[in-house]
């Protein structure tokens, strides 16, 4: 098991710094942050944008190529991913960012996939029945909105709720209140800010989970096990939840060990409707600041988490299916 | 007699009447007694109703053999006395378990019964058990459901005597296995253990056996024998196969289109049958032990639909005897003149009995006659020969990781060849590289080890596509499983069309030649232009015969042609088969684990074990004469319809399954398996484990020899074993007691 | 046994009213009839062909267009004159729409179509090839997945490549951007249906004929695959609708002055109170459009799939409408 694993990590090592270096060479020759020092007022002269730039490790002179040496060499000798135009250190900034996205996503993963295989198994035991009906509608509906104005409709309903109540209840967005005295006060401002995100990210995402697990467990319920345990002097509920449950989880272990990474790659959306200062929206802003080395760095972080969770899902899959396990 | 089959008294008496008189008279000791079964199911087309009046009686200890076709509703029936049918199952009338009532009961109330009373064993062993849980715990499961006070070291202990009473070797280490570590034969066992975990008084077994090869089927009906012996049930089994019943069971229930078309003590129904249908599917088995050439009788036709209710007997469309009367009106089940405990459901019964011939009845094809018959076998010219061809694997463990840990010898330097007009069958379990040689002969290219000759074509010269196109003319394939070989976006005509067109033939010729093929495989021409779901499963495994003879081959690779298929039709492929071998002068090369089907078409047969051939021969040498102890294992696992002799014969039971590759002695691969091997004396037995015996002809006997002249040339028939004629060891012969079964 | 004995249902129903006639209904006339018995995916076609109709003819019906601004009526809600109002700057709502909605069918169509033509081109060269030309496949594959297909749209659209910008509309780029990311899941399960297909016994007999490789994946391969890939075009088309009004919402898609769908749902967030009509609109047409999208893909998968309950798992995706009842053995 951990020969296979590490043979998995090699190959995925080798593909992060194959989309991260493509990625480094799309950016740095597409993204030029000297055009955007050339705005500021008083402007200054090309030679000081030059000199400022080299100073930050962006010397505009340079081939892609040699930038990228430097790039890479700085890297895997300091574990230094460079600066942005206006000077700040990418890993500290980074540091900070990954912290805001997973606060801002872990409650919602937990919510989506608990509330999502919940209903999945609830509505395959009452399958055809109005309330399978209702809930998988639900989840086809949730299949056709995209994510962004999903969000921004449960933004609207939060600020229509605040404006009902008269008083504001809900923070529709940022990560907290500055200045607020720690304690009740910051914990209550808390939920304040966490609640609206966290909801919206949640009803968006459990229709996929819900699906899926319903169809996993229907396939199950009538297989020729469910029906042993029932000669066995099971009720059908008892077979169903005993045996085909555990089967059904197979493949839905596995989509989740994929999908935890989407939601955090994929966060962006969240985040910028949110005002959430994370790893997604700093991706957008580094593109439109001209920020190589903050674009790159998103998009390695990306395939990092792609890679674990690809891992992750082969690991699950070991964990519930003795049929995969390596003796 | 040992137990009852009492009928309805009639279709004219009210359902209600009817099930009060049935329900008064009902024998008090019969364990489980069902009247006037009904079971409706609601589809997209209409309401089918799949069984339609079953009433039966079953005594305990006894066993009732339920045989009939796929559709005619005898699993149907058992999952309705099980209360395992959907919801969406329409059920009505009775079944009493011990004069209990188990119809309506709801479905936590049959909980009660079913498990702990009333317990069943289904047909396929690779999925009826739940492959994320161990063995162990799926044992222990039905023990708790029906003991809940019994403590945890007693479910073990009682778990690990279970597996050992059905044979499952070191039984204590197994209970921690997950049922994919276990082979189809081992699992079955292990249903079995479940099914008798709780002293179960009525054990239904559905189709036990059917997907298991012949020697592990032996097995697990040995098992389900000492099963029934140990818990003393009486025992339901269904089944499409007559042979696996003609031992076991004390009655019959022949069922037809979800109906009991007759009914009676085993003997009645397999030595004087009076309804067409029993007749029919009597004839319609091959023999096995017979060396007579008669053909098979055929049933033509199809089962009806049971959306619409029958307005005459449901068989009489494929009935040779139906006269209008048969039309009008279902027959009951009514009791055979003579014989109060003997019912059929026929207008004809009383004049079918006796001595009427079920080939004269169904009008059986006369044999049909080969050119080559009369030209010896050394005169006729080779259209296939295997020289010394191989086939190893590498063998890997772990699902995700793999490595190699060894080599797996599908084919291990296979030798024979085939002559003009010749039938030649390979046989042996699953695993023992009947199909990888099939696939090497087709595969057909010069990397091959070993060379393999068609029609004087070789393999090593197989370099440019014209030689190999030239091969493929002279070679075809029709494949087990006839859906599967047909691509279902195709009609019958472009089927039949696309090797023909490969062959560059015109438009015009292309038509004619598809007529001439639908004819002579027995098909209506007009039917070309229809989509294979279209055509029953003996009508497309028709169409996969045309296929392969649309180009002229000499030689017809037949790969399981009738295994797929139900005994009725199969006779009438096999029938085919025979007839275009005679016609058209072809050769086949033929593999089937039915060694019935086997020797009723072939001429050469040989024995395959773990890769090599162990015996080879005239088929009915071989058969009546086997001398390679695997071969008389293998002859002794198929069961015959014949109730009479399945009581009395000895039969050899293997033990245990193909083994891996691995652990194959060096010597003479069957060892370990071997019933002459383990009565052998150690020094003996030495020379098996590392010698390997080369295959030799067998010795013309020393009283033929005396009486001739001249030296007598040897006979077709060649083994590979140092001990043909050893003592067979005692733990692998196993006879029935006689007293034990059959009381008339 | 196997249920060989027993013929396929539909196929007997379809036996019924063949006998005498000798004219045989293919295959394709099935599906159809399957197709048009269920009046959601009925509804659904219907929906998203007035749709198609109306973004192209739409613009033939108002004297306005998505450039002019109307002086006189700046911030107006639907009136005679402006079926669906104006924006903050006097344009014309209606006129906006048609070309927004046309623009997204066109992103949707040819994303979806394109795509899916590549896939299968992927996807069928590594089952044919397999070995090591498949394991290359496979890595460019799995890494292009690993790319955040989002990060490549921003740059393409927001970041540099100022002469990309300037010979090409942003909605072109979009598409470019979309379709380098949209085919590769596609092609990993054409992959592996192919690779299954290659295992059955029909493509073993057509090799046992000799029938060549080509004519073997032209005429088994293809129209087995064909009903995937039909499901596979619509739900590509669904996708590159939801992927563009999504980008565009955020301000990476398309930009200004092109319009779509995105464009106005995105512009008009921060309007939502004060002019309710710009918002709505279109946001009713997207759900028209991929709700009637949804509706079709549904229809289609059943009327492919006749005993979806007993299908392999190849084709049984959130197979919503698996009518059971079929349990009878």
């Amino acid at each position: 098991m951990l020969r296979y694993l590490a043979k998995r990590g090699i190959t995925y090592i080798f593909m992060i710094f194959l989309t991260t270096s493509a990625g480094y060479f799309l950016a740095v020759s597409s993204l030029k942050p000297a055009l955007l020092e050339q705005e500021r007022i008083p402007r200054p002269t090309p030679e000081q944008v030059a000199n400022s730039m080299r100073l930050k490790g962006l010397d505009p002179d340079l081939s892609p190529w040699e930038r990228y040496v430097e790039w890479l060499t700085a890297i895997v000798t300091r574990w230094d991913w460079g600066r942005s135009p206006n000077g700040a250190y990418i890993n500290a900034e980074f540091g900070d960012r990954v912290w805001i996205s997973t606060r801002l996503f872990l409650a919602s993963i937990i919510l989506t996939l608990v509330i999502g295989v919940a209903l999945g198994v609830y509505s395959a035991a009452r399958q055809y029945k109005f309330q399978d009906r209702a809930i998988t509608s639900y989840s086809y509906l949730a299949y056709i909105v995209p994510a962004p104005i999903a969000y921004f409709l449960v933004q609207l309903g939060a600020i229509s709720i605040n404006e009902t109540v008269g008083e504001r209840i809900f923070f529709v967005t940022g990560i907290s209140t500055p200045g607020i005295q720690p304690g009740w006060a910051q914990f209550v401002d808390m939920l304040a800010h966490y609640a609206v995100p966290t909801v919206a990210i949640t009803l968006v995402g459990w229709g996929s989970y819900q699906i899926a697990q319903r169809q996993y467990l229907l396939d199950n319920v009538n297989a020729d096990f469910v029906r042993t345990a029932r000669a066995k002097g099971l009720t059908r509920n008892q077979a169903i939840s005993r045996h085909a449950l555990r089967v059904s989880f197979i493949p839905v272990a596995q989509s989740i060990a994929f999908t935890i990474p989407a939601i955090f790659a994929g966060g962006f959306f969240a985040e910028k409707i949110f005002a959430w200062p994370g790893v997604g929206s700093w991706s957008i802003d580094a593109i439109s600041l001209q920020d190589v080395n903050a674009a790159t760095a998103t998009l390695a972080y990306g395939s990092v988490i792609f890679a674990l969770g690809a891992i992750l899902a082969d690991f699950a899959t070991t964990l519930v299916d003795p049929r995969v396990r390596v003796q | 007699m040992s137990s009852e089959i009492t009928t309805g008294a009639g279709h004219t008496q009210p359902d209600v009447e009817r099930l009060h008189v049935a329900g008064l008279h009902a024998p008090s000791d019969a364990v489980l007694s069902v009247r006037d079964l009904n079971v409706r199911f609601n589809t997209e087309n209409g309401v089918v109703h799949a069984v339609r009046g079953v009433d039966f009686d079953l005594l305990p200890g006894k066993t009732l053999g339920i045989v009939g076709e796929s559709g005619s509703g005898k699993s149907v029936t058992s999952l309705a006395i099980m209360g395992l049918l959907p919801s969406t199952a329409e059920v009505s009338g009775s079944v009493m378990l011990k004069g209990r009532e188990l119809l309506g009961l709801s479905d936590r109330a049959m909980c009660e019964y079913r498990g702990n009373e009333l317990a069943m064993v289904f047909q396929d062993p690779l999925s009826s058990l739940t492959p994320v849980y161990t063995v162990g715990a799926q044992i222990l499961e039905a023990l708790t459901i029906h003991n809940p006070t019994m403590s945890r070291q007693a479910k073990e202990a009682r778990a690990v005597e279970l597996l050992a009473m059905v044979g499952i070797p070191s039984p204590k280490e197994r209970l921690k296995a997950f049922p994919h570590e276990f082979s189809g034969g081992m699992r079955q066992r292990v249903m079995i253990a479940i099914a008798i975990a709780n002293n179960p008084r009525v054990l239904i077994a559905d189709e036990p056996t059917t997907a298991l090869d012949v020697t592990i089927q032996a097995q697990v009906l040995e098992v389900l024998h000492t099963a029934q012996e140990e818990t003393g049930a009486a025992v339901v089994m269904i089944t499409h196969d007559l042979g696996v019943v003609a031992g076991m069971a004390d009655d019959i229930m022949v069922m037809y289109a979800g109906k009991p078309v007759e009914t009676g003590a085993v003997d009645d129904i397999y030595y004087n049958p009076r309804m067409p249908y029993t007749m029919g599917l009597l004839g319609a088995v091959p023999r096995v032990d017979v060396a007579e050439k008669s053909s098979l009788v055929p049933i033509e036709g199809m089962p009806p639909n049971l959306i619409h209710a029958p307005t005459g007997c449901s068989f009489a469309p494929r009935c040779p005897l139906a006269s209008d009367a048969c039309l009008a009106g279902e027959p009951a089940l009514a009791p055979v003149p003579g014989s109060a405990l003997h019912r059929a459901a026929c207008i004809k019964s009383g004049s079918l009995g006796g001595d009427v011939d079920v080939h004269d009845v169904f009008a059986a094809p006369p044999v049909p006659v080969s050119r080559f018959d009369a030209v010896p076998r050394e005169k006729r010219s080779t259209v296939l020969q295997l020289k010394d061809v191989r086939k190893h694997f590498p063998l890997t463990r772990g699902a995700l990781l793999k490595r190699r840990i060894g080599t797996v010898k599908a084919v291990d330097g296979l030798s024979f060849d085939i002559r003009e007009g010749e039938c030649f069958s390979i046989v042996g379990e699953s695993g023992s590289g009947k199909t990888t040689t099939l696939l090497e002969i087709m595969e057909f290219h010069k990397d091959q080890d070993g060379e393999v000759l068609i029609g004087g074509i070789s393999n090593k010269q197989a370099n440019d596509s014209r030689t190999k196109s030239a091969m493929r003319r002279e070679l075809q394939m029709v494949f087990q499983d006839p859906t599967g070989a047909l691509d279902p976006r195709f009609t019958v005509y472009e089927v039949l069309a696309e090797p023909l067109q490969n062959a560059g033939m015109d438009r015009q010729a292309i038509k004619a030649r598809i007529m001439e093929l639908m004819k002579l495989v027995g098909l209506q021409p007009d039917h070309v232009n229809r989509f294979p779901n279209q055509f029953s499963g003996g009508q497309r495994q028709r169409i996969g015969i045309a296929r392969a003879l649309a180009v002229n081959p000499k030689l017809v690779v037949l790969d399981e042609p009738v295994s797929a298929l139900d005994v009725s039709v199969q006779a009438g492929v096999i029938n085919l088969l025979d007839k275009l071998r005679a016609e058209l002068g072809l050769s086949y090369l033929l593999v089937a684990h039915d060694l019935s089907v086997v020797r009723h078409i072939s001429n050469r047969v040989a024995v395959m074990y773990l890769g090599k051939i162990v015996e080879i021969g005239e088929v009915d040498r071989v058969f009546d004469n086997p001398r390679h102890p695997y071969t008389r294992a293998l002859l002794s696992a198929i069961p015959v319809p014949d109730p009479e002799l399945e009581r009395t014969r000895e039969r050899i039971i293997l033990q245990g399954d193909l083994p891996s590759p691995l652990d194959a002695p060096k010597g003479c691969n069957f060892a370990t398996r071997c019933p002459v091997f383990a009565a052998l004396p150690p020094l003996k037995q030495e020379k098996c484990l590392t010698l390997e015996p080369p295959l030799e002809p067998v010795a013309p006997s020393a009283a033929a020899q005396a009486l001739a002249a001249h030296p007598l040339p040897a006979p077709d028939q060649r083994f590979a074993c140092f001990f043909p004629d050893g003592e067979i060891d005692e733990d692998m012969l196993v006879v029935h007691e006689q007293a034990d079964h059959h009381a008339p | 046994m196997t249920n060989l004995n027993a013929v396929d249902p539909a196929a007997v129903a379809q036996d019924a009213h063949l006998e005498g006639a000798d004219v045989v209904i293919g295959k394709n006339t099935i599906i159809f009839r399957r197709f048009m018995r269920n009046r959601t995916a009925v509804a659904g076609l219907a929906i998203f062909l007035a749709l198609t109709l109306f973004s192209f003819i739409g613009g033939y019906f108002t004297p306005w267009d998505k450039e002019t601004i109307d002086p006189f009526n700046i911030g107006m809600p639907p009136s005679a004159e402006h079926y669906l109002g104006t924006s903050q700057a006097g344009i014309d709502l209606y006129a906006m729409t048609v070309e927004g909605t046309r623009i997204s069918i066109l992103i949707g169509l040819i994303v979806g179509l394109v795509s899916v033509l590549v896939a299968a081109v992927y996807g069928c060269t590594m089952a044919y090839f397999g070995g090591k030309v498949d394991k290359v496949m496979l890595f460019i594959l799995e890494a292009l997945i690993m790319m955040p297909a989002l990060l490549v749209v921003a740059v393409a659209t927001s970041g540099g490549g100022e002469g990309l910008k300037r010979d090409l509309p942003s909605w072109l780029l979009l598409i470019i951007v979309l379709l380098v990311f949209s085919w590769m899941g596609t092609a990993r399960l054409i992959r592996s249906l192919s690779m299954s297909l290659m295992q059955r016994d029909f493509v073993k007999a057509a090799q046992y004929m000799g029938i060549p490789a080509r004519r073997i994946v032209w005429r088994h391969l293809v129209p087995n695959i064909g009903s995937l890939l039909v499901l596979d075009i619509t739900r590509g088309v669904t996708g590159a609708i939801l992927a563009e009004v999504a980008f565009s919402f955020i301000g990476i898609g398309i930009k200004v002055p092109d319009v779509s769908l995105g464009v106005l749902i995105g512009g008009a967030t921060s309007q939502v109170q004060t002019f309710p009509w710009m918002f709505w609109v279109p946001l009713a047409v997207m759900f028209l459009l991929t709700g009637s999208l949804a509706m079709m893909n549904d229809g289609l998968r059943d009327a492919f799939d006749p005993s979806s309950s007993s299908s392999g798992s190849a084709t049984k995706r959130k197979a919503l409408k698996t009518r059971v009842k079929r349990n009878a053995s």
